[in-house]
């Protein structure tokens, strides 16, 4: 109790609250950008707190954290691009429901459910991080074999409308993870001397590659929508939030399954919100009663993907604080920031520093709450994103992918990487002619080859509502962070690549 | 039938013979990279070496691609065929834009280690717009300032905040 008590009084601090506000919006505005991800906001701030307090720093790395788990959502419900891995399913049902009209509804869900995500990761972290972490790093390659398959079976609920498409684009997946060095053997494989390839095709950048540009591309098939000024999304933009959090909380079995997954998956060093995203969000499908609306705008499907990743906020300090082992990249930074100001982790940290774990406690629930509020207020300018013209947000986001492409390592090789990546799945997405005749594709994924119906925002929800418009999505995961994309078929591709490598 | 209806049937058997292209692609890769994985040393202390894991999936890509050629063949009437051609060409004159970006996009990404971030991200940001965008004043001013803004400011922002340094080219 004293510890808890100490703790209270150190993060409850003008200045600390501060700091943690500023970390907070930093995370939520880089994960927004596609390819920032989390752990490049970690890494970006670690620098500016070496002159802080232990405390304080730590507080803002955590509220740069949390709130990066949760900025992605903002890009992906806005423009079908996931603003990290970790929100690839997001896209699949909070883009439909921004499409028809309820962009407001679909970021304000996402806000909620990852707030109660957060939240419901840290009691759990508070309550079970000792025994969690025991359990999780007695899991050796027999039981990781096995979470991969288990990831990979989600393939069958992705395929869409033709099972030999998705076997297919499962199957290219893997293939692409063959490329770069074997991991057990360190034989070269596939790299045709490319130097770049010796590494692996960059994930992020495949991901941005795919995402990006063929959503962006697809927005100006309609060269006279475009030149008349058509933003992105249609209608009014209506911020419910009470109203919204209300359908969140009714919704307590998905937001219970959904946290469980994230923080079962997170407290497993190695696995990430790449899994754990398309995990959860798999499960909402198979339990819910209408799993055909799955892909269409249904709002289980943001709770399940928003709750499922951002649980791995307090999922991914379990085995950090209970055992002193880095779940995740962007843990591993939390831990080098520990160490720099002479905290070492290991597995004794909960008894030599009691205090200050249960200020990590503390600062966890706080930043979760900052995160809310921050994204509460900022959505609402965010939701402009979507009424900006297409002739202004498409060259816009096309730069931003380059920089994000670029900034990762720095290298200029890697933009060739993403360009092609964006190449493949533009031809992919196109799906070279189908639909051709005159009406405008639908932007979401492929869906099965039915000529995209319409040309107005009313058509194009009563397509998104037909039945014969299967869901198809995609899921990732690994290290670091992984990635898919739009078309079911290049979503499932990358989902069995993400788990693979 | 009615003549869009015509055409909309006619769009869908161009798209089924250019999936049927891209099979074929897949499965000629497919083969290629199987026989290639062959050539990776097998291990002394393993009896799947490097080279199993890609034989297994390209052998994999390879039986489906098949299945999904006999599977479009099947679908595709003779007379789609010839058809193919005029329909790939209305399909991309309809589609210019898209190419127009992605030339552009090319065009930037080849500029961008000799010009520099900034100036080649302006050019792009800006002529992008200048294509997309209905010709008006207000319009040219509002492009030439978010051109500014996210290829000169980007590049400030990246640099002096973020300490990531873009390529900087002539600058």
């Amino acid at each position: 109790m004293d510890s808890f008590l100490s703790g209270l009084t150190q993060i409850f601090t003008l200045t600390t609250l501060i700091y943690m506000l500023a970390g907070s919006i930093a995370g939520i505005i880089a994960a927004a950008i596609p390819g920032f991800t989390v752990t490049m906001a970690i890494v970006l701030t670690l620098p500016l707190t070496f002159s802080m307090e232990p405390l304080q720093d730590i507080a803002v790395m955590l509220s740069v954290y949390v709130g990066g788990y949760t900025g992605g959502l903002i890009s992906a419900a806005l423009l079908d691009i996931p603003g990290t891995p970790s929100s690839v399913a997001t896209t699949f049902d909070a883009f439909p429901m921004a499409r028809r009209g309820e962009a407001g509804r679909a970021l304000s869900l996402g806000v909620w459910a990852s707030f109660f995500g957060t939240f419901i990761s840290t009691v759990v972290l508070i309550a079970a991080a000792p025994p969690l972490a025991i359990s999780a790093v007695k899991l050796g390659p027999w039981e990781y074999f096995s979470l991969i398959v288990f990831a990979l079976t989600i393939v069958a609920s992705l395929v869409g409308s033709s099972v030999i498409r998705g076997m297919l684009a499962a199957l290219i997946g893997l293939a692409i993870s063959t490329v770069g060095t074997d991991p057990i053997m360190d034989r070269p494989s596939f790299d045709f001397g490319i130097e770049m390839l010796q590494a692996g095709l960059p994930f992020l950048i495949v991901l941005i590659g795919i995402f990006a540009i063929s959503q962006l591309t697809s927005e100006v098939e309609d060269a006279k929508s475009v030149r008349s000024g058509t933003s992105l999304v249609a209608g009014a933009i209506d911020f419910q939030t009470w109203k919204v959090m209300k359908e969140a909380l009714r919704r307590p079995v998905n937001l219970i399954r959904s946290s469980i997954v994230g923080v079962l998956i997170g407290a497993l060093p190695g696995a990430g919100g790449s899994i754990a995203n398309p995990v959860a969000y798999d499960q909402a499908k198979r339990a819910s009663k209408t799993p055909e609306k799955f892909g269409k705008g249904i709002p289980d499907g943001v709770v399940a993907s928003e709750v499922g990743n951002s649980a791995i906020a307090g999922g991914g300090l379990i085995p950090l604080i209970g055992l002193g082992i880095p779940g995740s990249a962007a843990d591993a930074i939390l831990m080098a920031s520990l160490m720099v100001h002479g905290i070492s982790v290991d597995p004794r940290l909960m008894l030599d520093h009691a205090d200050f774990v249960y200020s990590m406690f503390i600062a966890m629930t706080v930043a979760s709450l900052m995160m809310l509020a921050v994204s509460l207020v900022s959505m609402r300018a965010f939701l402009r994103v979507a009424a900006t013209p297409k002739w202004v947000i498409v060259p816009v986001v096309m730069v931003c992918c380059v920089v994000g492409s670029f900034a990762l390592n720095n290298r200029v090789t890697d933009l060739a990487c993403w360009a092609s990546s964006a190449w493949r799945a533009t031809a992919a997405r196109a799906r070279l002619l189908a639909g051709s005749a005159g009406a405008r594709r639908d932007p979401r994924p492929d869906l099965g080859n039915e000529p995209a119906p319409c040309a107005d925002e009313k058509r194009r929800s009563d397509a998104l509502r037909h039945p014969a418009h299967q869901p198809s999505l995609p899921c990732c995961g690994s290290h670091l962070d992984r990635l898919s994309d739009p078309q079911p078929s290049e979503k499932t591709k990358i989902l069995s690549r993400g788990l693979v490598r | 039938m009615s003549e869009s209806s015509h055409n909309e049937e006619h769009a869908k058997e161009a798209g089924e013979i250019a999936r049927l292209l891209s099979y074929v692609v897949l499965l000629l890769a497919s083969v290629d990279l199987f026989l290639s994985a062959n050539a990776i040393p097998p291990s002394r202390f393993e009896r799947l070496g490097a080279g199993a894991f890609p034989k297994i999936v390209f052998a994999n890509i390879a039986l489906v691609a098949i299945i999904a050629i006999v599977d479009a063949l099947r679908k595709i009437p003779r007379d789609a065929y010839g058809r193919f051609f005029t329909a790939t060409a209305d399909w991309a004159r309809r589609r210019y834009l898209v190419f127009i970006c992605l030339a552009a996009l090319a065009a930037c990404l080849i500029a961008i280690p000799r010009l520099g971030f900034s100036i080649a991200s302006f050019l792009f940001i800006f002529g992008l717009e200048l294509g997309l965008m209905p010709r008006r004043p207000v319009s040219i001013f509002t492009a030439l300032v978010v051109a500014a803004i996210f290829s000169f400011g980007l590049n400030w922002l990246f640099a002096e905040v973020f300490n990531v340094y873009l390529p900087r080219g002539v600058l």
